[in-house]
């Protein structure tokens, strides 16, 4: 679905961004992207629309060359939301809103309504129909940049930094979200640094670290591997660290504190 | 002894709006307490922040009632020029509080304002770059800094006018969590250096636990929990107000009431291992 | 804009001339523009700009101020095409135009070696009011932060279908309308962030702030002022008095 081959991307100032990646997302995935700031983790998610063409190796969507394709081609199958609504809200209502990308995509008009109504009501956002999407507050703009990409039905959706600014209610939307498009057979590629928000999703996991990928597998794999993650400074969950510091433990770490308190009280078996 | 800071009873609502963004709300901190203020979003935490740095009443009017004071003086009273010296804002967007072409010369915002002479300009301003470790920055141009470093230098040019209390909005937000473990190290060590006292608005209180005193929780402009972070985070409404209670915390509540684990103080993931093997076994 | 930018945006020097106070870079700049007004003849103008010319080689921009000299010679060349069909004079119409690039030439030769620092010492100096001269080093330090978030919100729209490449003129100046609001919006949100910073550390407490830096005048920034006046009097009265009489 996504290939990334031997990636390497070079800024104009000679800052290697982007060294060596070798990446493959299947259809239907679930992937989270974790690292420092700075680590690559945008720039990675900026070639797979071609935003960013790479300096050399290919990056395939759809066995389409992202080098000879335009981001709005790409962007009809992978949806891009952004970590700053502020950064495309313009028009005079938030139906408008809606309809902006789905006129560009080419949707006949009454298709363009019945989707836009859909996703207004998929994400509660149907009172502000008429409404300006600059009044909306920082959570509704967030819900409504992702309604947007949603009325396109990308079949890739990619979620840049979505929890920054968020609490703990609208975090907890977001994993209900994230597991609706997942369930739909979306590939859903999540980049975060909230190493707690993701946890209880399980996504495959892949640590970048200056530009290159140092660990790419299953979250129970990864965020167990304690000296990697120091390294790339990513933090490791909570209930992994109180996992790894048990002398007596299961096979594998504690998704949530239900399965720990089972295990616990369940004699410790 | 005087509290460096208390709320009485304020209440504050903005002329275009139906209801009050703060309702009532009573607080009292000593001076070199560190104080967690948090709340889901829309709760009004904004407003009572600049309510207490006086941007509220002078910046924002708005129906105001009650009364907000500082090392004793009223805030509603008091001019921006003295709130300035005793209240410093961190605001959230490291970017738009950092006027000038320089690092160093940005520091010196605040003096230069308070016509403070220069010998003794130069004398906090090095001070400040110094306590907030950005020396090789001084000379630089604040566009080419990452976030943690404009946050860095926004900091410092609020420590160089030495304020008693200092407001921090949401400051690891755009931040990494090991940058933001950092940044928390820095609160801790500047209460611990200087006896500066802080009000900390955040989600993300797994990072904050170790260094806050208190937790203020609020909602919907009133304030419905306030006590030690065991207090608040042990208590049943904290999920209810979307509180993040961190995982391992989590685990702790639920193996106390069965009594598998200690409720009398907050437990880190090494130490609640260790306690479940001792009961276990 | 490649001409706006290699014309007119500082960039660090290390040359004397940069170390130079910026009165002094000011005022060179000035004399030169002035002297430019006063030649009377191509001759003349030829002698002041090989002068700047030698200047911009001792402050290490040569290469900048060739180019400029270049690119506004394009342009020149239009100013020498209308004055020749309006006045059918040669020798004027040479004039004008030259005059225009060396003109633009002692202007550019000020902004390039002088950063936005020294700008705002010498806007102090001269007495403008504080908040004019606060907006505009604002404005200039947030030049690259709307640049970058004018690409920002480009790729944000590039990614929701929006094709700025594409159409006729009309299509494609419909399609900077997404691209401009958020960029208003952002920096409307942003001067109201600006301002409730500069209330908290106290902008407007005191009718005159201090100033970290210092600007003083050194030995050599005298001198070279005094030897920049003497070389504008000589020049002066050559022009008039002296070359006349020996060439047209």
């Amino acid at each position: 679905m996504i290939e990334f081959s031997d990636v390497t991307f070079v800024h104009d100032n000679g800052v290697k961004a982007l060294d060596g990646i070798t990446l493959k997302v299947d259809a239907g995935e679930t992937v989270a992207i974790v690292g420092e700031n700075g680590a690559g983790k945008t720039t990675l998610v900026k070639h797979v629309t071609g935003l960013l063409k790479p300096t050399s190796g290919t990056v395939l969507v759809d066995e389409v060359d992202t080098r000879t394709t335009s981001t709005a081609t790409l962007s009809r199958k992978v949806g891009v939301a952004f970590q700053n609504p502020d950064h495309q809200l313009f028009s005079e209502s938030v139906e408008e809103e809606m309809a902006f990308a789905l006129r560009n995509f080419g949707f006949p008009p009454h298709l363009v309504e019945q989707r836009v109504s859909w996703g207004l009501q998929l994400f509660g956002l149907e009172e502000y129909r008429k409404s300006s999407p600059l009044v909306l507050s920082g959570g509704e703009k967030k819900r409504l940049t992702l309604a947007c990409i949603l009325a396109w039905d990308p079949g890739v959706v990619i979620l840049d930094e979505p929890t920054v600014g968020q609490d703990a209610i609208q975090k907890e939307k977001l994993v209900g979200t994230i597991r609706m498009l997942g369930s739909t057979g979306k590939t859903v590629i999540v980049v975060s640094h909230d190493i707690e928000f993701l946890w209880p999703l399980q996504p495959r996991v892949v640590v970048m670290k200056s530009g290159r990928i140092v660990a790419d597998g299953l979250a129970k794999e990864v965020m167990a591997k304690k000296e990697m993650l120091e390294s790339a400074r990513v933090a490791q969950p909570q209930l992994v660290s109180f996992y790894q510091a048990l002398a007596r433990r299961p096979g594998s770490p504690f998704v949530d504190a239900l399965e720990a308190r089972r295990w616990i009280e369940g004699g410790q078996q | 002894m005087v509290n460096l800071l208390e709320l009485d009873k304020l209440s504050f609502r903005y002329p275009d709006s139906p209801r009050k963004a703060v309702v009532d709300f009573d607080l009292a901190v000593s001076e070199g307490e560190v104080v967690v203020l948090a709340g889901p979003s829309g709760c009004g935490k904004s407003t009572l922040l600049r309510a207490i740095n006086g941007l509220i009443p002078h910046m924002y009017t708005g129906e105001y009632s009650g009364d907000v004071r500082v090392a004793g003086s009223s805030v509603r009273a008091s001019s921006m020029r003295d709130l300035a010296q005793t209240v410093g804002f961190l605001f959230q967007n490291p970017e738009n509080q950092i006027f000038m072409f320089t690092v160093e010369r940005d520091v010196a915002f605040g003096l230069e304002n308070l016509g403070v002479p220069r010998p003794e300009m130069r004398r906090r301003v090095d001070e400040a770059i110094d306590l907030l470790g950005i020396e090789n920055l001084s000379q630089r141009a604040p566009h080419e800094l990452s976030d943690g470093q404009k946050q860095r230098v926004a900091l410092a040019g609020v420590l160089a006018m030495r304020p008693r209390l200092i407001i921090l909005d949401e400051p690891t937000s755009l931040l990494d969590p090991k940058t933001a473990m950092e940044l928390v190290d820095l609160v801790a060590s500047l209460r611990k250096q200087l006896g500066t006292t802080f009000v900390v608005v955040e989600h993300r209180l797994d990072l904050l636990v170790k260094v806050a005193d208190r937790i203020v929780v609020m909602n919907a402009g009133a304030k419905v929990l306030d006590g030690t972070p065991r207090d608040v985070l042990f208590g049943e409404e904290a999920d209810g107000y979307g509180v993040s209670v961190p995982a391992v915390t989590r685990l702790q509540k639920m193996l106390a009431k069965d009594g598998l684990a200690p409720d009398d103080r907050l437990l880190s993931a090494a130490e609640l291992a260790s306690t479940v093997e001792r009961k276990g076994a | 804009m490649m001409w706006l930018s290699g014309g007119f945006i500082f960039r660090k020097g290390t040359s004397k001339y940069h170390r130079l106070d910026p009165r002094v870079k000011l005022l060179i700049s000035a004399l030169m523009f002035v002297t430019t007004l006063m030649v009377r003849s191509v001759f003349q103008l030829a002698i002041v700009l090989a002068f700047m010319v030698a200047v911009a080689a001792i402050a290490t921009v040569l290469r900048r101020v060739a180019r400029t000299m270049v690119l506004t010679a394009t342009f020149s060349v239009f100013i020498f095409i209308i004055n020749i069909v309006f006045t059918r004079n040669l020798e004027t119409s040479a004039l004008y135009a030259s005059r225009f690039v060396a003109i633009v030439v002692s202007t550019s030769l000020f902004f390039i070696t002088t950063s936005p620092d020294e700008l705002e010492q010498v806007m102090k100096m001269f007495r403008l009011p504080r908040d004019v001269v606060f907006a505009f080093v604002t404005a200039v330090r947030f030049i690259p932060v709307m640049m970058l978030d004018a690409l920002q919100i480009m790729d944000a729209q590039k990614s929701r279908g929006l094709e700025l490449e594409k159409g006729n003129l009309l299509r494609r100046v419909r399609n900077m309308i997404p691209i401009l609001i958020p960029l208003v919006v952002n920096a409307v949100v942003r001067s109201g962030e600006l301002a409730e910073a500069m209330e908290s550390r106290a902008y407007g407490a005191v009718a005159r702030p201090t100033s970290l830096a210092e600007y003083r005048a050194r030995t050599v920034d005298k001198v070279v002022a005094v030897v920049a006046v003497l070389t504008f009097a000589f020049a002066v009265y050559s022009f008039y008095f002296l070359l006349p009489t020996f060439l047209p």
